[in-house]
């Protein structure tokens, strides 16, 4: 085997002042906390269907990432389909996740609330597996990224060079536009107050007339609406692919513990801390070359950045189940 | 003696399944990734196997090769070899399971492949086992050769020799022996950072590069390990590029290759060099997807189009392949043929499908470098050492991608230096 | 003795099911002097690991009602602590194993304590979620090969059976099988005991149990426990027939749902029913597959399929096919 290369002195080391780290690290720091804030937005919004459906109907939603799969492909489709900007995607997923939200109450889960808990658990399951096949088998297991858009692929700098993507940003806006809008439906229309009223107690909003049965089929449309947007919108960063749906479904669940179950402003929230939580290797690593901290670099944290979101998901449930905001557990 | 036992046993068990020497068809079973994450490197690597199996079932008179002159293998009577090609979709248990279908159900002489280190890995196993013997065209992770396994044979060089060639290249760089590019400083190239995927042949390339980069002052000050599937590597790419590195190391598979380029740009990197461990970095899709973005980036490689400049029958196999399928031979499908080439090259000599007339031949052989469309010394496996089975006169090209003036991104040659075809863009345009 | 009459008690279940299983046990015990291929050979394995998967999942998710979707992390820890003993101490088989399930119950100890205080939902996702935790440590964890996995040595001459590795697959298919009847009598046992009354009552009535004064929380850990033994055990047998493991293949979330999935098809609660939902699921996984070859455009088909009776099963028959069986049968006596 030949021999690796004789040295030529002593090794070159990279000498900087300690003021230069200093300000490098903490640029290193917003950096990352810019960009974890960005995705956690995006977070929120995908957990924003699930805590409606969860509130409403306490019932679980197993396949929740998988609505977001079929929001993604649907933004990825009309874009490279029809050639036009990914923007485009948004009110096409939307339609999309509203109908597939109605057709799987009505298809499954009005069977599923008539028998035990068990068996809600394992309808939804059963879903998840069956709407990830099929995207399978339709779309293939390759992950499909856009790569032409208005905003893709760009990105700004602010300050001493923290970067902004554009797509992330945009992601972020909206999702912010989707709480708002959602927040007003839920608390200023009429139709908004009869799920809340279903939410709270569905035997008594019975009894004032409201048809909780299509409450509820609303809730999943609703449900399943908002997290195809959510999908249209991270497609333009994220690559989509069959399997995609499982982090997202921890991610949304762990977001919906946090911020308590049936709580609107709490997925926000819990959003933005879970969107920190994954970014915690680069802060770590600016945090820890800034004061001179040399254990656990090397770039090991990054390969646990989820197993922080689902550790949290265990510590919440089993510590504080009610979250910060929820009032239902 | 436990050897000739189990021999004996096989011998018996082929001699009743199988009639050694009347063979009209030889079987080989090969497994590639025909879908899943690398299934564009694995339609390459079945084209190439495919070519060079035409190639040495017929008589091709523009090929000047020994195996062309004959139709099917002369030493068994004429007899062609048929492929039996199955997907393991990347997934070592499947491809465990696929050679054991193909040893005991389909009666294979012999097996091919699997191109990811990590299932070869299991088929390797699954090989030693039966005592059938496998040629491995396109995996390079070190460790595949260094446990002294009896049935296996690695026709292709691996990575540490390319991580070699890598440190060789940059000191060169520094040296000015770069065509094209004045002798550069050494802390412009500095700090070096690697990211590479975490299986077996990604983890192999990260120890590598640390342990020879030393030597030469180019180990990396931040070393990652991410997986392939990741969907997002916006974190690692934060912490990549925190020490504003100078050069960047990687070895990805195809999806996660383009995901990392993607991810530098959106983030606005800015290094000198970034460097590929082929896989994904030399795939057709990585191209296609993303365009002018891979100038400038330069990836190990086992064989351009530009070889058949200074190799004749480098250019008359890519003349073919490219009538055949539209596109040129690349590392991947050169390797593939190569592969299935040393299969029918250890028959001929082997004139017998018994297992151990294959074993023996196999470390016996040598063939020579003028049979080959890669530029390599040979072919000659070691018998003794510790690298047992391994091809010990494979070497490695570096290219870097680059305009041509027709528009199309081609692969140039810039290592080794007396090869270079193009001068070398320096330093690479960031985004 | 108590426990080995109990362990053979198979009175209360009808004579014709009795010999149904007696026609199968024949069978199974015959099935390697029939001629086969080596996808029916590998398909028969399968379904006793599958089977032994699902009547370990059973006690937990069946007998005790709770599901379980992270069993994946205990097949990687009997896989791997079999492997590691293997590679670095030379330690035979028949050893590793019930260090092996000794560590998985450990574990299962640990996380159980805190997961039993959730229930439904809650429980299954953060079954997942430790599942998922574990993997991402193994996978960074270089003593045990981290994410590029273990490979296990040949250990000279085969047949070995101090470390179990054969050539010919039979030999593993009669270990697996006595694990199999050995399994089946574990369980009737525990139908019988003590413990598995009390995880009945809880399942019929959690609030009257524990009025009578049953630890419902400890009931469930113990039921637990067992659950993981189970698991890890065929999770050591898993290392030694493929040598080869990695987190990826012997962790995944894909596992914990196929182990989930077969017992709750073929009916979670009752002897049978795991082993009915893997007779079922896993020749179709395997035949689907081969049969459909490595057409791109069908992959996956075989879980469409399963899924689809799932949600069927569960929308209308919650217990299964099995649970079907029996209202079949009670229709029939009415």
């Amino acid at each position: 085997m030949p021999d690796a290369i004789g040295g030529h002195g002593p090794p070159y080391r990279f000498h900087r002042s300690r003021r230069a780290t200093m300000e490098d690290s903490l640029t290193q720091i917003a950096k990352a906390v810019v960009s974890g804030l960005m995705m956690g937005m995006v977070f929120g919004l995908v957990a924003l269907g699930l805590t409606i459906i969860w509130g409403v109907m306490d019932i679980v939603n197993f396949a929740h990432g998988e609505f977001l799969m079929i929001g993604m492909y649907c933004g990825f489709l009309t874009a490279t389909g029809l050639h036009v900007d990914p923007l485009f995607g948004l009110p096409v997923a939307a339609v999309v996740g509203f109908l597939l939200g109605l057709a799987c109450y009505y298809g499954l889960v009005r069977f599923l609330l008539r028998g035990p808990m068990v068996a809600q658990l394992f309808g939804t399951f059963g879903l998840m597996l069956f709407l990830r096949n099929v995207a399978l088998m339709v779309m293939g297991a390759n992950p499909r990224g856009l790569h032409q858009g208005i905003l893709v692929g760009k990105s700004f700098i602010v300050g001493p060079g923290i970067i902004i993507e554009l797509t992330k940003l945009a992601a972020g806006g909206l999702s912010l536009a989707a709480f708002a809008a959602t927040w007003w439906l839920m608390n200023r229309t009429k139709m908004g107050k009869a799920l809340t009223a279903t939410a709270l107690d569905a035997q008594a909003a019975r009894y004032m007339g409201v048809p909780t049965e299509k409450m509820n089929a609303l809730a999943w449309g609703l449900g399943g609406g908002t997290v195809g947007v959510a999908g249209a919108l991270l497609v333009n960063f994220w690559p989509v692919d069959p399997n995609v749906g499982l982090l997202f479904t921890m991610i949304a669940f762990t977001t919906v513990a946090l911020g308590g179950f049936g709580s609107i402003p709490g997925a926000a929230v819990a959003g933005l801390i879970v969107g920190l939580m994954i970014n915690v290797a680069p802060i770590w690593d600016a945090l820890s070359t800034c004061l001179g901290i040399e254990c656990l670099r090397g770039g090991q944290l990054h390969e646990f950045k989820y197993s922080f979101v689902y550790l949290a998901f265990f510590l919440i449930t089993v510590f504080k189940p009610r979250g910060l905001f929820g009032w239902k557990y | 003696m436990p050897r000739k036992t189990f021999t004996v046993v096989l011998l018996l068990a082929l001699a009743l399944a199988v009639p050694a020497m009347a063979a009209e068809e030889i079987k080989i079973g090969v497994l590639y990734p025909l879908t899943g994450g690398a299934a564009a490197e694995g339609k390459e690597l079945r084209d190439g196997a495919e070519l060079a199996v035409e190639i040495a079932n017929n008589v091709k008179a523009d090929v000047d090769m020994a195996m062309a002159k004959n139709g099917g293998i002369k030493s068994l009577g004429g007899a062609k070899i048929k492929l039996v090609i199955q997907d393991h979709q990347g997934n070592p248990q499947l491809g465990a399971d696929l050679a054991k279908k193909l040893i005991q159900d389909d009666k294979v002489v012999g097996l091919l492949g699997a191109y990811h280190s990590a299932v070869t890995k299991t088929v390797a196993s699954v090989a030693e086992r039966y005592g059938v013997p496998m040629i491995n065209d396109s995996s390079t992770s070190p460790a595949l050769t260094k446990e002294g396994l009896k049935w296996f044979w690695r026709t292709t060089p691996h990575d540490t020799t390319f991580t070699n060639d890598l440190f060789v290249f940059l000191e060169g760089l520094t040296q000015g022996k770069v065509k094209g590019v004045k002798a550069v400083d050494k802390k412009e190239l500095l700090p070096a950072v690697s990211a590479c995927e975490k299986t077996e042949w990604g983890s192999n390339v990260d120890a590598a590069i640390k342990e020879l980069g030393k030597a030469s002052g180019f180990d990396p000050q931040v070393s990652l390990l991410y997986a392939a599937k990741a969907p997002d590597l916006s974190s690692e790419v934060q912490s990549l590029l925190a020490p504003k590195p100078g050069t960047m190391l990687f070895a990805g598979y195809g999806a996660d290759a383009i995901l990392m380029i993607k991810t530098l740009k959106s983030m606005k990197a800015k290094p000198k060099v970034i460097w590929g461990q082929d896989a994904g970095f030399e795939s057709p899709e990585f191209v296609s997807t993303l365009g002018d973005d891979v100038e400038g980036i330069i990836t190990r490689t086992v064989f351009s189009p530009r070889v058949g400049e200074v190799k004749k029958v480098s250019k008359q196999v890519n003349d073919m392949y490219k009538a055949k399928t539209g596109r040129d031979l690349s590392g991947a499908s050169a390797r593939s043929f190569t592969g299935t080439q040393a299969w029918v090259y250890v028959l001929e000599k082997a004139g017998s499908t018994k297992p151990e007339a294959i074993q023996k031949a196999a470390n016996e052989i040598k063939i020579d470098p003028s049979e080959l469309i890669v530029p390599w010394k040979g072919i000659k496996f070691a018998t003794t050492g510790s690298d047992i089975g391994q091809n010990e006169l494979g070497t490695g090209l570096i290219g870097q991608y680059q305009k041509g003036k027709d528009g199309k991104m081609t692969l140039e040659i810039v290592y080794p230096f007396d090869l270079a075809t193009a001068g070398m863009i320096y330093p690479i345009k960031g985004w | 003795m108590e426990v080995l009459k109990r362990a053979f008690d198979f009175s209360d279940f009808p004579k014709v099911d009795l010999w149904v299983a007696g026609a199968v046990a024949v069978f199974l015990l015959a099935f390697p002097a029939l001629p086969h291929s080596s996808l029916a050979m590998a398909t028969m394995i399968q379904f006793l690991m599958f089977s032994v998967y699902g009547m370990g999942w059973n006690t937990i998710g069946g007998y005790g009602g709770q599901v379980d979707l992270g069993e994946a992390q205990y097949v990687g820890i009997g896989a791997y602590t079999t492997a590691v003993m293997m590679i670095r101490w030379d330690v035979p088989f028949w050893v590793s194993l019930p260090v092996g399930m000794a560590l998985a119950i450990c574990w299962s100890f640990i996380i159980g304590y805190p997961l039993f205080r959730l229930k439904g939902h809650y429980f299954a996702i953060a079954t997942i979620a430790t599942s998922l935790i574990l993997k991402d440590l193994f996978e960074s964890w270089s003593f045990i090969g981290g994410a590029r996995g273990l490979k296990i040595p040949l250990k000279g001459d085969m047949p070995n059976f101090l470390y179990i590795q054969f050539r010919q697959d039979y030999y593993y298919y009669f270990i697996m099988l006595a694990f199999f009847f050995l399994g089946i009598l574990y369980l009737n046992w525990f139908r019988h005991s003590r413990i598995g009354f009390q995880l009945r009552c809880i399942r019929d009535n959690e609030e009257v149990a524990r009025s009578l004064g049953i630890s419902a929380h400890w009931a469930k850990i113990k039921a637990y426990a067992t659950a993981t033994a189970f698991v890890a055990a065929v999770g050591s047998f898993h290392a030694c027939y493929n040598f080869n493991i990695e987190p990826e293949d012997t962790m995944s979330l894909d596992l914990s749902v196929l182990i989930a999935l077969m017992a709750m098809l073929g009916g979670a609660g009752s002897l049978w029913g795991p082993i009915l939902g893997a007779a079922i699921m896993v020749p179709m996984k395997n035949y689907l597959g081969a049969w459909l070859g490595a057409r791109a455009g069908l992959v996956g088909i075989d879980l469409i399929i399963y899924s689809t009776i799932i949600m069927l099963v569960a929308a209308f028959e919650p217990r299964g096919v099995w649970g079907l069986i029996t209202r079949l049968r009670q229709r029939r006596r009415v």
